[in-house]
């Protein structure tokens, strides 16, 4: 041995070692078993119903562009998302727009005349009532509504 | 004078030009070989054409009122746009196919094929098409309209086909024979009692081969509510879609699949090294709006995750199939799915997350998803958390301590002695 240790030495050595890994091991498995989070609320899911021609996805889409997609968080009354915060009841109103301006993919037409957003604080799930009306729409370039 | 002459010529080819662009260029075909409805294969719907931006407007579809209203794809044409919500919302209150086609006639260079398992189905407008009757007794009528309104009446078997060359395709002037060919070929399918899925399909398939109007597109199961969406659609505006007739995808005979391009990368299987079938564009959308009679449509809510909701439909299926539908046969599956790290992201599920609809082979799973972008559900420890926080640092600080004072051991006990 080039290096003179000496035995007790190495105990204390391994019992810190010892120390060290199970307090590690500790504090992973408290993080594992918590179950709370201090970042709020994630949208965990959209739900999207009445739709009928607009497809899904869109609307999906529509949702995801105000805000309301995975990565984003509530807290109390804010919506936290990637680029900004906003207040929650504004995002919904801007949700509401988002949905109603949802267009059939490839052209401008907008047949959905009412949305309604709710946003569930508790689990963040997003459940949106849409209401779609051929009768009155307006095509631009053409007078009056088809 | 020569000049002004020059302008007008220039001017009459540019409205020509846009006229012709307007009415030809396309396939739109329906399929009904179950007038009552009660097949869920049993009436289909589908466009695809050698032009651009054929996007979902170019095949409309009704989830709840079943219908379907096909046009050309011509982007953001005005009057074709104009033409066809008339028909969506005559066919929304209540119209028939004929009513709702018949409307076409009143834009100029328009053509809108409506259709329904129950409607029958119309095209009206511009257009080329043969009518195809299946009688009961499998007499085949094929009769060719031009114009106007062309009605399969409600009720009766058959199918209709619109077929003309755009121009720029390179096997312009086949339409004529092809779409003859088409009709006779989907008349034989219908009597012979094939699923307007499949004929659908068959027909995309001669089309997109034999008359290269092959781009999609789409197409609709008009009684179950399913579209291929923007499986074959463009992209972006003015490109054209997936061309119906090219390898779209390989699977291989344990489900593995890749999607073209990069699925010519590969020749087996990476996970078990099985053999990989190529899937045809034409045979992915008759897989995609085919239901099967023993799927299990499963709805997913409360995670966006990508790949829940697949592996869910998987799990729900192999568990329906094993021990039918129960609750919590289906909830122990997708827990020991979850515990396995099969479905990452979410929390355990109880029997009361699961909605089970026997009579309609659907199942609902609600999900609560895992906050922090956590991957697996938190441990069932029967100490708290804060207290193993506090003791684990403790220990943690004990430990470096320990190390400290083993590193400086001679220097402080000398300090200690001296003192």
């Amino acid at each position: 041995m080039f290096i003179k240790v000496r035995r007790d030495t190495l105990i204390i050595l391994l019992l810190a070692f010892l120390l060290i890994f199970s307090g590690r091991v500790m504090t992973y498995m408290s993080y594992a078993s918590s179950t709370t989070s201090d970042q709020g609320v994630a949208i965990s899911g959209v739900i999207i119903k009445g739709n009928d021609v607009v497809p899904l996805d869109s609307i999906r889409n529509s949702l995801a562009n105000v805000g309301f997609r995975s990565g984003s968080y509530i807290q109390g009354d804010t919506l936290v998302t990637s680029k900004r915060q906003v207040p929650l009841n504004e995002a919904i109103a801007n949700a509401k727009t988002a949905v109603t301006e949802t267009t059939i993919p490839g052209t401008q037409l907008t047949p959905i005349v009412a949305a309604d957003v709710e946003v569930d604080n508790s689990t963040g799930i997003v459940t949106v009532n849409v209401i779609e009306d051929f009768s009155s729409i307006h095509i631009n370039g053409l007078n009056g509504t088809y | 004078m020569k000049k002004s002459k020059l302008v007008g010529i220039l001017l009459f080819l540019m409205t020509v030009s846009m006229l012709v662009h307007t009415s030809a260029a396309t396939m739109n075909v329906v399929v009904i070989t179950d007038p009552t409805g009660q097949d869920p294969n049993g009436a289909a719907a589908g466009s695809q054409s050698w032009a651009e931006n054929m996007f979902q407007s170019t095949f409309i579809l009704s989830k709840d009122k079943h219908f379907c209203v096909l046009s050309g794809g011509e982007g953001n044409e005005t009057p074709r746009l104009a033409a066809v919500m008339e028909a969506v919302n005559n066919l929304e209150n209540g119209g028939t196919a004929e009513s709702a086609a018949t409307l076409a006639n009143g834009f100029s260079g328009i053509r809108v094929m409506t259709g329904g398992p129950t409607i029958g189905a119309a095209v009206g407008g511009y257009f080329l098409a043969y009518v195809v009757i299946v009688s009961d007794n499998g007499t085949i009528t094929i009769t060719p309209y031009s114009g106007g309104i062309a009605v399969l009446p409600p009720g009766t078997k058959g199918a209709i086909i619109h077929l003309r060359n755009t121009p720029g395709n390179p096997q312009y002037g086949t339409a004529d024979a092809v779409r003859l060919q088409t009709a006779e070929m989907m008349g034989q399918m219908i009597r012979d009692g094939y699923p307007a899925t499949d004929v659908v399909a068959a027909a995309f398939k001669n089309v997109a081969i034999n008359a290269g109007e092959k781009h999609g597109g789409g197409a609709v199961n008009l009684v179950s509510g399913i579209t291929t969406g923007d499986m074959f659609t463009p992209t972006e505006l003015n490109t054209t879609g997936f061309p119906m007739d090219q390898p779209y995808s390989k699977v291989s005979d344990n489900g593995w699949s890749v999607a073209y391009p990069e699925a010519a990368n590969y020749q087996t299987s990476p996970i078990d090294g099985s053999n990989l079938t190529t899937v045809y564009a034409y045979q992915a959308l008759d897989n995609a709006i085919t239901v099967n009679a023993n799927t299990t449509s499963v709805a997913v809510y409360g995670t966006d995750a990508p790949g829940v909701a697949d592996t869910t439909q998987e799990i729900v299926q192999a568990s329906v199939d094993k021990h039918g539908f129960s609750g919590t046969q289906i909830a122990k599956d997708i827990n020991s799915a979850i515990s396995s790290g099969l479905l990452v992201g979410v929390n355990n599920v109880e029997a009361s997350d699961i909605n089970v609809n026997a009579n309609q082979k659907a199942v609902g799973v609600y999900f609560k998803a895992l906050p922090d972008n956590r991957t697996s559900p938190p441990w069932n420890l029967p100490i708290s958390a804060s207290i193993l926080n506090l003791l684990g640092n403790m220990q943690t600080a004990i430990g470096l301590i320990l190390v400290i004072l083993v590193l400086f051991r001679s220097t402080l006990i000398s300090s200690f002695l001296k003192k």
